[in-house]
């Protein structure tokens, strides 16, 4: 019988969820920058090799293919690469708040950390290229939380 | 020696719509099945094997091909799943042509689908890092970003549309773009799938005015450039070059010239090991595409392609996509879209079919692109979406995962000469 | 077959309970120690194939980290996500079609630590008809196919379940790479608690943490990287029937069919002269004598006699999963592998204290769905000095 010619269908709730698990993640990387956060450095591995500069720092380059180990310190100043505005819910309604997330590439790295951005008065002044400063909390504690975001440089 | 593959038919199971309630997976399956058999000289137990794909996060089935064995015909046949998120579909074709190509099969059948009202696209978007979010709230507690820590967007991937609006941001700062230009092409996607009946947001001789109505999400994707969550399937039939006269039921067939992919690291959300690749750059692309070409034979990709289908979950990747894939300048998009280059009746026609944008079944996508660039050199494609020209090579994309993973393909009208 | 194609090296991980590694690091280390051993650079490896399942990873598109872990940075990559065979399988088929020399193939599944596996299995029945009904499932399943072999073929007992554990956690414990369990005594096995009659608690498969890598390559390349390259004859695969009342569980059409094209292959007419070992997977020990007759290995409803014979043991006439199996660990997704990677060993002879001896010509099984619904089989033969 084809599908065309059947003439009553029945819909069938059902659920599913995954809920079972246990999740794990190399965390080497974070944990160096959680030591670097509690003195307000920003600490990453450098392979010695290519010289690429990973932060956060994983334990291999995927580029050599080989362990790595050496910690560099990257400078509390970077460049915007990529930004974006937050203004409206998935949905289309509009937030109470503008927030702007920035992709920042702090001078010394080869990577961007994303964070939120300070110190704008008009979103449609920024640019990709603008200089930020990283904005620290006053009693790090060596979370996340020491960010607390990047501060652009007028 | 090489084997040379043809798509002798194409296959929808119908239009492509947000619900289905009153199909089950399997009988979506089957209707697109057959829709592709009944367009060829094949009977049912004449196809040798079977690859079948889909994200099955999104719909709870695990394995949705075991359920499937008598609904696609497979029974006693060989069958291989595979996913590889948003590409799962041209993942799903290469691994057809391989099973060609080996010289071990003659006529395969390669499946992409996706049942979205069976599941939460969300929580299944949300499923790549759910990982991360959660030991990042180990390392801090900031998943919003909001006062009281920047760095736990990282397991977001930042923003309410991710990492997509950064790679936007980032081409548009590159090319000299603005968001008019993403306007442009959005409603160029939403008109050409008026044109075509499978597709499934159809809005006829879309404006780009009428996309700059809707509100930004995150700048600079509104939500009129973002893809809809689409049901449908696509099936395609892959034959080897001996048995095409045998099976064939048109004397036009697309042949498969030249397949690659590869993949580049996690392009957002690379919470452990560092993100150091911009998601606009796509270096990846640019190798893979290169490697498609030389094994298709095409030397100068400019002059050579008359017609592209490129994944645009988004629509700032009808602008960027093309010139990854080197079938234009490098940041010349957005001038060949104000001169309507990429128009249905333009130089090159960019996914006359609607792309992504306007119809995405995750795990169909990425092969309606190779079956949508397939009907236009068989000169098939319904609803006026066909291209008015003699279209001699066609070249299909696909991207996936963190905007790591990608897959071309490059079809032509003869077969690559041994 | 247009080229011969070769596994040319391989890499294990110990099965756990609980790694310590996580997969990322799995990946990593497997296929660095690997290249390293055959001497070349991740550069010269032509294509990269994963076989991981979302639902067992927990995450979508659960590669997205894995693939630079591997080596696969910039280069060729696919994943499959089916049994870690069908993996392999597809590597091969690159390799067949001429486009591709070498690839590698990998798995990582941590089943004892980080998921209900069952939950996952549940997920692959469908959602419209036997889940909701809670009937049928895995093991009730097995338990199925286990009483209709003992009721059709009467010598076959309850006890004798008990001892094909038996076996397999006899030989698993010669297996350095295994769990390591104290095997257990046959009557312990047959008064442990029942799950699903006939089937109990200790003639299922232990779940485990396990990884694995190999290297396939065609035969120009073989020739170089290794002395021992193990040269893949044949392969087949079929998919059965899903509804399992519509199948005959003893007979297994399905399973019958992959071996016959991967026969046929192999150019193999009779397995029970030219096969000298099996690595077949099973999740339960009912499973390992149907399997086994399906092959072709044994006569039909020799079940019985085949255990109190003897004649699968290592150093019986057909020695069926040398290894332990799935006895020995049985990392969902994956174990497959770890059977290919055990064949590989014993026809390089470097299977030490589970060795066959004089073996020459293996085949490697692996399955998906309830009650091996979908089979892959492979024919791998001996190559170098002997």
């Amino acid at each position: 019988m084809k599908v065309e010619e059947i003439k009553e269908t029945k819909e069938i709730y059902s659920y599913w969820d995954l809920s079972a698990m246990k999740w794990r993640i190399e965390s080497e990387g974070l944990r160096l920058l959680m030591e670097g956060f509690k003195e307000k450095k920003v600490l990453g591995r450098q392979c010695h090799k290519c010289g690429t500069v990973y932060v956060p720092g994983p334990t291999y380059c995927r580029k050599c293919h080989i362990d790595i180990y050496r910690i560099v310190e990257v400078k509390n100043e970077g460049t915007i690469g990529a930004f974006t505005v937050n203004l409206a819910d998935i949905r289309g309604n509009p937030l109470e708040e503008i927030s702007i997330v920035v992709c920042v590439k702090l001078d010394g790295s080869d990577s961007w950390l994303m964070g939120r951005l300070e110190g704008w008065s008009d979103w449609k002044e920024i640019r990709s290229g603008m200089r930020v400063k990283v904005e620290w909390s006053d009693k790090p504690k060596g979370a996340l939380s020491d960010l607390l975001n990047f501060k652009l440089i007028k | 020696m090489r084997r040379n593959v043809a798509i002798i038919s194409v296959g929808y199971n119908g239009r492509f719509v947000s619900k289905r309630p009153d199909i089950s997976i399997v009988e979506m399956l089957e209707q697109a099945v057959r829709n592709a058999i009944s367009k060829t000289k094949l009977k049912p137990h004449e196809i040798d094997a079977f690859v079948v794909g889909n994200m099955h996060t999104f719909e709870g089935v695990n394995m949705g091909n075991l359920w499937a064995s008598e609904h696609i015909l497979a029974l006693n046949k060989p069958v291989m799943r595979i996913a590889t998120g948003g590409t799962t579909g041209m993942s799903v074709f290469h691994c057809a042509y391989y099973h060609v190509a080996s010289g071990l099969y003659d006529v395969v059948c390669a499946i992409g689908w996706e049942k979205h009202d069976e599941g939460d696209a969300q929580i299944g978007l949300g499923g790549i890092l759910l990982p991360e979010v959660f030991s990042l709230a180990h390392f801090g507690p900031d998943l919003t970003g909001k006062r009281g820590g920047g760095l736990g967007l990282m397991g977001g991937g930042g923003g309410s549309t991710g990492g997509a609006s950064f790679q936007a941001a980032s081409y548009l700062a590159k090319s000299g773009g603005g968001i008019e230009h993403i306007d442009m092409a959005a409603a160029l996607m939403r008109a050409n799938a008026a044109k075509n009946p499978y597709a499934h947001l159809q809005v006829p001789n879309c404006k780009p005015e009428d996309i700059a109505k809707t509100p930004i999400i995150s700048w600079p994707l509104r939500y009129g450039h973002t893809c809809p969550t689409s049901c449908g399937a696509c099936a395609v039939i892959l034959v080897a070059e001996e048995k095409v006269k045998k099976f064939a039921d048109t004397d036009k067939v697309a042949w498969v010239k030249g397949v690659a992919c590869g993949t580049s690291d996690a392009t957002i959300g690379n919470v452990h090991d560092g993100q150091i690749t911009d998601p606009a750059d796509q270096e990846i692309c640019k190798i893979v595409a290169r490697r498609a070409y030389k094994k298709a034979g095409i030397r100068n990709p400019k002059k050579e392609i008359q017609v592209a289908e490129v994944y645009d979950g988004f629509a700032h990747q009808v602008l960027m996509w093309p010139e990854k894939l080197l079938l234009v300048d490098e940041g010349a998009s957005p001038k060949l879209i104000e001169q309507g280059y990429y128009n249905l009746d333009g130089e090159l026609p960019v996914n006359p079919s609607g792309g992504v944008t306007s119809t995405n079944a995750i795990g169909a996508s990425a092969l309606v692109r190779v079956a949508e660039a397939a009907l236009q050199i068989m000169g098939m494609a319904e609803g006026g979406h066909q291209v008015d020209k003699k279209i001699k090579n066609a070249v299909a994309h696909g991207w996936g995962g963190l905007f790591q993973f990608v897959t071309v393909t490059v079809l032509g009208d003869t077969p690559v000469k041994k | 077959m247009k080229r011969r194609v070769a596994i040319v090296g391989y890499k294990l991980m110990k099965n756990t309970r609980a790694s310590e590694w996580t997969r990322e690091r799995i990946y990593y280390e497997l296929s660095k120690s690997l290249l390293e051993e055959l001497e070349i650079k991740r550069e010269d490896i032509d294509t990269f194939i994963f076989a991981s399942n979302d639902f067992a990873d927990g995450r979508t598109i659960s590669e997205v980290y894995l693939v630079q872990r591997m080596g696969a940075y910039m280069r060729d990559e696919s994943k499959v996500e089916q049994e870690a065979l069908n993996a392999c399988l597809y590597a091969w088929l690159r390799i067949q079609s001429g486009e591709y020399d070498t690839a590698m193939v990998g798995m990582a599944s941590l089943s004892s630590s980080q998921f209900k596996p069952l939950l996952v299995q549940n997920h692959e029945l469908d959602p419209v008809y036997e889940r909701p009904r809670g009937l049928i499932n895995f093991y009730s399943g097995a338990a199925f196919q286990a009483r209709a072999y003992m009721e059709r073929f009467k010598n076959f007992t309850e006890s004798h379940i008990a001892r094909y554990a038996e076996k397999g956690y006899r030989n698993a414990l010669k297996n350095q790479y295994s769990l390591q369990i104290i095997p257990p005594s046959i009557e312990k096995i047959e008064n442990s608690d029942p799950i699903y009659l006939p089937i109990r608690e200790l003639e299922v498969a232990p779940y485990a943490d396990g990884g694995g890598v190999v290297i396939l390559a065609s035969a120009e390349k073989a020739k170089k990287l290794t002395k021992k390259p193990v040269w893949i004859e044949g392969v087949g695969s079929a998919q059965d029937t899903y509804w399992i009342g519509e199948r005959d569980l003893v007979k297994l059409d399905g399973l019958r069919e992959a071996a016959r094209r991967a026969y046929r292959m192999a150019g193999i007419k009779n397995p029970k002269k030219e096969i000298s070992f099996a690595e077949v997977q099973t999740f339960f020990a009912s499973e390992e004598p149907v399997i086994a007759e399906a092959l072709g290995l044994f006569e039909e409803g020799s079940g019985a006699e085949v255990i109190e014979k003897g004649l699968s043991e290592i150093d019986g006439k057909i020695p069926v999963n040398p290894s332990g199996g799935s006895f020995g660990g049985n990392p969902m997704g994956g174990t497959s592998l770890i059977g290919l990677i055990n064949a590989v060993k014993q026809l390089r002879e470097e299977a030490d204290d589970f060795q066959v001896k004089k073996a020459k010509r293996a085949l490697v099984h692996s399955q998906d769905g309830v009650c091996a619904q979908h089979n892959t089989v492979m024919i791998l033969s001996a190559g170098g000095k002997k």
